[in-house]
């Protein structure tokens, strides 16, 4: 890594105007293990730099997969060209970017030497033996499948203005499938983990075997379980689906480029967006324990990665911000540029989002509810410009006077996010990170992670078929 | 540039699979990719940032004693490539054998006219952003209350070669030209819905005029945002868009008649081959063969030649897709449809490669005939369970056609059952739209679906 960090800094040094220059090596394996046979075995390894360079007020940017300081050279030139070639066309040129907590020096993450140690073999095992796990929970499965996977990174970041940092990281995840089947009837059941760490970090909700258990459960229940109605409905949030909505919903309407383009969240700074018990924050850093599978220690623009409160109390306070958009609007950057591989270009994206806990519990928040639902598990989700949101949840239990009844399926979960925010009656005390094994997309992937606690709102479930 | 380019690519491939042979594997197949791209990006309505990039990627799969092993790199030295054997060699040792591990034979391929454009491929930075400036204009002049997001237009030069242990050597090259805008109209503080267009053609001039219609869509898709309100429940009508038969039918029906998903008893159409699974005037054809198709090729992930296949015919389930695996896996001498899906990252998978359904015989505008209230679904924002075919979602830029009148609504849901709904189609316009230069689809009223207003 410092062989890389100094040949940056060796080329960028003798370079004009703002050169941005980022080495990045990414590594990943995947296994996958189906009904019984290892039917995946891969490893993908993808190295090179990019380069950004702002000339005349306009960004160009080129890349290579030739780490020679010659192939480097050219690439600050292909990129210039681009930049003038836009320049002629562009309207609001970038003068200026705003002074920034420019990273320096190594920081690796912890766990790289843990998972990057155990053979292939012993994660093949791995894999083979929770897919055991899932097959036999039950004589309702008819499929079971198990997939392993991490990633490794190596990062160098080097800018003419300062930075010069380097960092290493590895991201394991697992996820587990069950299918189950009765009289033609066929139901699934789907456990995902995934953590910015070692082992520990990896399980640290439960074993694998737990999470086969809970996933055929959940295939195994769901064959029996009815649609619910539709309609709007007290709903309490668990931390998983709690995280998908402040993820989806409200953190990308609060990224500063699509805040920009007119998003709901444009112009709300200081204002009321969500009741007073909400405090919503997105973290570089993993909060309250470790491991959050979004984690950066620095940002792709070479800047230190803040923890940022986006709604204090309900108000909302921030945006998150890259340097060409922290200097539009006056503000320091947040550390939340990322680019998924070499090849691609720094976007603002969230890394860690989380509500903060309340005080409840949630047996208190459940004695408390007349009727409603307990959604647990998202399937997949989608949000609007509008912050109009819709999630698919694996698991929806009716609450009835205060207490948990039948399993319901099939359920989808929408609303406006700011709405619904605006409905939080009660936060419990328990705090997870539980969406750590989820990618965001934003015309390239990236690794992020959400949680928070447990919460009572109001929002529209879809309902009977 | 382009042929020495494809013989360097090509020449890599057999050193892959020459290395692999040499250290022990007994079967190897490598694939591998050039791609040169020059691209000009919006970002809120402005262009944004210019780029190049050039990269070559490969994949080499190896069987050593009945066990495979993957790996895929961008990296093309003599050092990477001998690390690379070692790593997919170490692989198969740590894997158990499967005897259905085996490359397919060599066989003869024919080529695909108009994959390739030689403007395209000297396409410049300066061409792109000139084209992508006059997007920005374009969209300004239709309405100042639309915002680009985001957008982009570029130029790709492709070469994608393939050689095998087993004599199987192919090539092919293309270029594409793609133009796309993802956005909203804001209107005081009414932000409506985001929505997206696009289109793709081999070469930069066909390009811009599909594309000039794709903005004038995208245009039309965000200012029918505003002023929506919220629907009314019932269980009844709904015309599907070209778009939303792309993405939600023909994205969760394609992945129930994979063999793999077959196989492995995740999916409903299992057991149904020669079955009616759908109305009569459902005819799903795969023709990955079309002249100038922009998802054209004449080899698949695995070599094997690409053909025209009818999946669906009149409602009839007439065939899975499979590769050379799930081939052999299926037995009584069924081999590979031709649809290993992937490329050099991946191993081979399956999927489809070109889709079209076929017209129907009813005019467009006939399916918003009749009394009852009927949703128009521009796009839908949903989650469809692959193994049940349960779905619901929200429904975008979408309108309830209702006494005459049609207004735009939101907060609205669909629910239903996507094999369901293929059984409940009461109509297939005979027109058609081609999205993306490849999928040639009409517009589709069905029955008995459920809408709950929020």
């Amino acid at each position: 890594m410092r062989e890389a960090l100094e040949l940056l800094e060796d080329v960028v040094s003798g370079s004009d105007g703002f050169v941005e220059a980022r080495y990045h090596a990414k590594s990943s394996r995947a296994i996958g293990v189906e009904k019984g046979t290892i039917e995946r075995s891969q490893y993908r390894t993808r190295s090179g730099v990019g380069i950004r360079v702002l000339e005349r007020g306009a960004w160009g940017f080129a890349s290579t997969g030739n780490l020679d300081a010659s192939a480097i050279r050219a690439a600050i030139e292909s990129a210039r060209a681009a930049a003038i070639a836009g320049s002629a066309h562009k309207k609001e040129r970038v003068d200026t970017l705003p002074a920034a907590r420019l990273a320096r020096g190594t920081f690796d993450l912890p766990g790289v030497d843990e998972v990057l140690g155990r053979s292939l073999e012993e994660k093949i095992a791995m894999a083979s033996r929770f897919e055991e796990a899932v097959r036999n929970a039950g004589n309702a499965i008819s499929s079971a499948s198990c997939g392993y996977s991490e990633i490794y990174e190596e990062k160098a970041i080097v800018t003419t203005d300062g930075a010069a940092a380097a960092f290493r990281l590895v991201r394991p995840e697992l996820r587990l499938q069950a299918v189950a089947e009765k009289d033609g009837q066929l139901s699934s059941g789907f456990e995902s983990v995934g953590a910015t760490g070692g082992w520990e970090c990896l399980f640290r909700g439960g074993t694998g075997e737990s999470f086969a258990e809970k996933a055929a459960k959940t295939a195994t229940d769901l064959l029996t379980a009815k649609h619910p109605e539709g309609g709007r409905a007290t709903v309490i949030l668990a931390p998983s689906i709690v995280g998908l909505l402040v993820h989806e919903a409200i953190g990308h309407t609060v990224e500063a480029d699509f805040v920009q383009a007119g998003s709901v969240a444009a112009g709300r700074i200081g204002k009321r967006v969500a009741s007073d018990l909400v405090t919503l924050c997105d973290s570089g850093s993993s909060q309250f324990y470790d491991g959050a599978g979004g984690t950066i220690p620095v940002d792709d623009e070479g800047v230190v990665a803040q923890n940022t409160t986006i709604i204090r109390n309900g108000i909302l306070e921030s945006y998150l911000h890259n340097r060409e958009s922290a200097a539009k609007y006056g503000v320091a950057p947040t550390g939340s540029a990322r680019a998924w591989e070499y090849s691609d270009q720094p976007l603002i994206r969230m890394r860690n989002t989380y509500l903060v806990p309340g005080v409840a519990s949630l047996e208190e928040i459940i004695a408390g509810t007349k009727d409603g639902y307990l959604l647990d598990g998202p399937r997949n989700g989608q949000a609007d410009a509008t912050g109009e949101f819709m999630f698919g949840v694996q698991e929806a239990r009716r609450i009835r006077d205060g207490k948990l009844c039948e399993l319901v399926r099939g359920v989808t979960l929408s609303g406006i996010a700011f709405d619904v925010m605006q409905t939080v009656d009660a936060i419990s005390n328990e705090f997870k990170w539980d969406l750590g094994s989820g990618y965001c997309g934003k015309g390239q992937p990236a690794k992020v992670d959400a949680g928070g606690p447990y919460i009572r709102c109001q929002a529209v479930l879809g309902g009977e078929q | 540039m382009e042929s020495t380019q494809s013989e360097t690519i090509t020449d890599l491939c057999q050193r892959l699979v020459d290395a692999a042979i040499a250290s022990g594997a007994d079967q190897a197949e490598a694939i591998a990719g050039y791609q040169h791209t020059v691209e000009t990006r919006l970002e809120n309505s402005d262009v944004h940032t210019v780029q190049t990039t050039d990269e070559t990627m490969f994949g080499l799969r190896v069987f050593a004693g009945g066990s495979l092993g993957f790996i895929t790199s961008n990296r093309t030295d003599p050092n990477t490539i001998k690390d690379c054997v070692a790593e997919a060699i170490g692989q198969a040792a740590a894997i158990p054998a499967d005897p259905l591990n085996d490359l397919p034979d060599h066989q003869e391929l024919v080529s695909i006219d108009g994959l390739f454009d030689d403007a395209t491929a000297a396409v410049t930075v300066d061409q792109t952003t000139e084209y992508a400036a006059q997007l920005v204009e374009q969209v300004r002049s239709r309405d100042e209350r639309i915002r680009i997001d985001s957008g982009g237009v570029s130029a790709t030069t492709w070469i994608g070669a393939l050689a095998s242990s087993k004599g199987m050597q192919a090539v092919e090259s293309g270029t594409s030209a793609d133009g796309h805008l993802f956005g909203m109209a804001v209107d005081g503080d009414e932000v409506a819905s985001f929505d997206y267009d696009g289109d793709s053609a081999h070469d930069f001039e066909t390009m811009k005029s599909v594309v000039g219609d794709a903005v004038e869509r995208f245009a039309d898709k965000c200012l029918s945002g505003l002023g929506a309100q919220s629907g009314r429940s019932f269980k009844g009508s709904v015309v599907l868009s070209p778009d939303v038969v792309e993405e939600f039918i023909l994205g969760n029906l394609v992945g129930t008649l994979a063999a793999d998903a077959v196989r492995k008893g995740r999916s409903p159409l299992a057991g149904k081959l020669g079955q009616k699974i759908a109305v009569d005037g459902l005819t799903l054809i795969d023709d990955g063969t079309r002249a100038g198709g922009m998802r054209s090729s004449s080899f698949d992930r695995e070599g094997v030649p690409i053909r025209r296949h009818v999946l669906i015919e009149n409602g009839v389930l007439q065939t899975y897709l499979y590769n050379h695996y799930e081939a052999r896996a299926a037995g009584n001498g069924t081999t590979s449809t031709g649809h290993a899906g992937g490329g050099a990252s991946s191993l081979p998978s399956i999927s489809p490669v070109q889709l079209e359904l076929a017209a129907g015989d009813v005019a467009q505008d006939s399916l918003f005939d009749g009394d009852e209230p009927i949703v128009h679904v521009g796009r839908f924002s949903g989650s469809t369970n692959s193994i049940t075919g349960d779905f619901s979602g929200v429904v975008k830029n979408s309108f309830l056609i209702e006494n005459g009148e049609r207004r735009p609504i939101k907060e609205t849901l669909m629910a239903g059952n996507l094999f369901t709904l293929l059984e409940s189609i009461t109509a297939i316009s005979r027109e058609r739209r081609l999205l993306g230069g490849a999928e040639l689809l009409p517009t589709i009223r069905a029955e008995g679906v459920s809408i709950t207003a929020g």
